[in-house]
């Protein structure tokens, strides 16, 4: 299988995301005792005797390399909990990585959908806190401020307080603040998806136009036609572990094939197919260099 | 934990290794913590998120109450009065004390002011998750923001306190003397974002602290001299000195000389303060700041 991407001589790269050797590790309390590390020590015995749960490491990403270079988008597919949001995480900021590091040529911008932002204040009031918080000036806010409100589509919601609005509501004002930023390098996730079909359109369109004119843009999506349709380059992440790097109607075609099989409830073939990505995949390693040694 | 990776990786199957020579230059390392000098620019750059989000909080924050916005008067208010029922006519604690009505309505209104922005301030960055997550920004902005929506929030409460001290006899006259009690608050202020910023930092690491917090502010309560004079009950040396170097004391017998006693704080009360504001916002940021790549972990 050619599908991995080959070496293409490495010279000449102009890298917006460097991601270097990163791994992604949590620590969590777990119901299942058998499954929990033997704690060592005093430690363990005061969690027992506290009668806290045992913590159990959950490896969501294993050692990771990639370079992302200006002008690419790049799509990454994988089934739930294959570390797909955990590496948009630790690429945005929004968490660091336990091992490695991850380097930009700008601050990436996470188009997401989390939680309220501040719950108790008015949604507008959350608008113009966020684009502060993003560093934009209050001239500059108020010039973009209606157009932010229209992406929401919140309406008259728009004045009341945050904790009042549903789970859908309050993500589609995220996602309005953060797209009113024209980011260099732009993470987008799949659970955009969640909007109503007014909202859907709307902000497709918004990010249509902003991965125009954005220099890199990586793309969770479990829409495998999307990947396809807006990558040049896409991932497939299974269980942490990066199977496959290369062309977007390859990777995706490939992905594909193992959940049907997955889904048929073949895990040995399954299993063989993910196994046969895996060892045709160039594995990436970074190799920095000390300033001033960079070949021009 | 890194090793583990490592044996992994070399353990694994594939294809081959493409290495890429990358050059770090003109890269930024994502969640990296910047200089102690950048970090205080970018503070200073983002001063329009801190006043913004400090003046969009006071006004929310009673939001959930009948009574609105009028509690943040009524607190210190109920306040003072349950200590002068107890300490004023149940123990007697006033014996000796010209004008106990304005003192206590001076240490406990001055008290409550530095309490809550020392809380608050103290939970800024582990109730502000939400939002330390969703944006990158430097992370000191909250405490900050924090202790300011605490000065605005206090000049009603201030305001109470000198209408109080007017109300009660004996009333005292109105000098020159009155303007002193800016810069003392001023330091005051100082001196609780310091300690906000610290408690901050570990408050984000180890939850438990919030536990220990309310009795920390009891303990620093009784070592004010916020209701009783000291001076009747403390005769060890030591202990004596210590209480007198206690910041919140001094703020206290700077605004009670200015405002009741019409006499000139001495300059050691001054310095005390000062040293205690200074030296705690210092030490504060430079704390808070050798975290900042931390905050952001859940």
């Amino acid at each position: 299988m050619s599908a991995n991407r080959q070496d293409d001589g490495g010279e000449g790269v102009l890298p917006t995301v460097v991601v270097s050797g990163v791994s992604m590790r949590y620590h969590v309390p777990s119901t299942d005792a058998r499954r929990a590390e033997v704690p060592a020590g005093v430690g363990g015995l005061v969690r027992r005797l506290l009668g806290r749960p045992p913590l159990v490491p959950v490896d969501a990403l294993n050692p990771l390399s990639l370079v992302a270079e200006h002008g690419e988008a790049i799509g990454i597919v994988g089934r739930n909990g294959s570390g797909k949001s955990t590496l948009m995480r630790l690429i945005s900021g929004q968490s660091n990585p336990t091992a490695g590091a991850v380097y930009a040529s700008s601050v990436p911008v996470m188009l997401g959908v989390n939680a309220a932002l501040v719950p108790e204040l008015s949604g507008d009031h959350n608008i113009i806190l966020g684009c502060l918080a993003m560093g934009m000036t209050r001239p500059e806010i108020d010039e973009k401020f209606a157009s932010i409100v229209d992406l929401s589509g919140l309406g008259k919601a728009i004045h009341l307080p945050m904790r009042s609005y549903s789970s859908g509501m309050s993500s589609r004002l995220r996602f309005a603040i953060a797209a009113s930023v024209d980011p260099e390098i732009l993470l987008i996730d799949e659970a955009l998806n969640t909007g109503d079909a007014q909202f859907r359109e709307r902000s497709k369109e918004r990010m249509n136009e902003l991965r125009a004119s954005a220099g890199s843009v990586f793309l969770v999506s479990h829409s495998l036609g999307t990947i396809r349709e807006m990558c040049t380059r896409a991932l497939w992440l299974d269980e942490g572990d990066l199977l496959m790097d290369g062309d977007p109607a390859a990777v995706t075609a490939a992905y594909l094939d193992y959940t049907r099989h997955l889904t048929k409830g073949n895990l040995d073939s399954a299993a063989a197919l993910r196994e046969e990505a895996r060892s045709t995949l160039v594995v990436t390693e970074i190799e920095a260099q000390a300033p001033g040694r960079r070949k021009a | 934990m890194a090793d583990d990776g490592q044996e992994e990786q070399e353990t694994r199957e594939s294809a081959g290794v493409r290495v890429i020579p990358v050059s770090t230059r003109g890269l930024l390392r994502i969640g990296a913590r910047p200089g102690f000098l950048d970090y205080l620019k970018q503070i200073w750059d983002h001063r329009a998120f801190i006043v913004y989000d400090a003046r969009a909080r006071v006004s929310s924050g009673n939001r959930r109450d009948r009574l609105g916005s009028a509690w943040m008067i009524l607190n210190p208010v109920l306040n003072g009065l349950t200590f002068y029922l107890i300490f004023g006519l149940l123990l007697n604690t006033s014996r000796g004390i010209p004008n106990f009505i304005g003192y206590l309505v001076i240490g406990v209104f001055l008290f409550q002011i530095s309490a809550r922005a020392i809380t608050n301030g103290a939970r800024s960055v582990q109730a502000n998750k939400a939002v330390i997550q969703a944006f990158n920004f430097p992370r000191a902005t909250l405490p900050i923001s924090v202790n300011v929506r605490e000065i605005l929030a206090s000049v009603p409460v201030l305001i109470t306190m000198l209408i109080l001290i007017l109300i009660f006899p004996p009333v005292e006259d109105i000098t020159w003397r009155w303007f002193l009690i800016l810069p003392a608050l001023f330091l005051q202020a100082v001196f609780n974002l310091g300690v906000g910023l610290i408690l901050a930092r570990m408050i984000s690491r180890i939850n438990d602290i919030t536990h220990l917090l309310s009795f920390a502010l009891r303990v620093w309560m009784y070592a004010s001299a916020v209701f009783f004079s000291y001076e009747r009950f403390i005769d060890h040396e030591v202990l004596l000195t210590i209480v007198q170097l206690n910041p919140l004391f001094n703020v206290l017998d700077i605004v009670r000389d200015c405002v009741l006693y019409a006499t000139l704080p001495s300059w050691g009360s001054w310095g005390v303060l000062s040293a205690w504001a200074f030296g705690s916002l210092i030490l504060g940021m430079v704390f808070f700041w050798k975290a900042e790549e931390s905050y952001v972990r859940e």
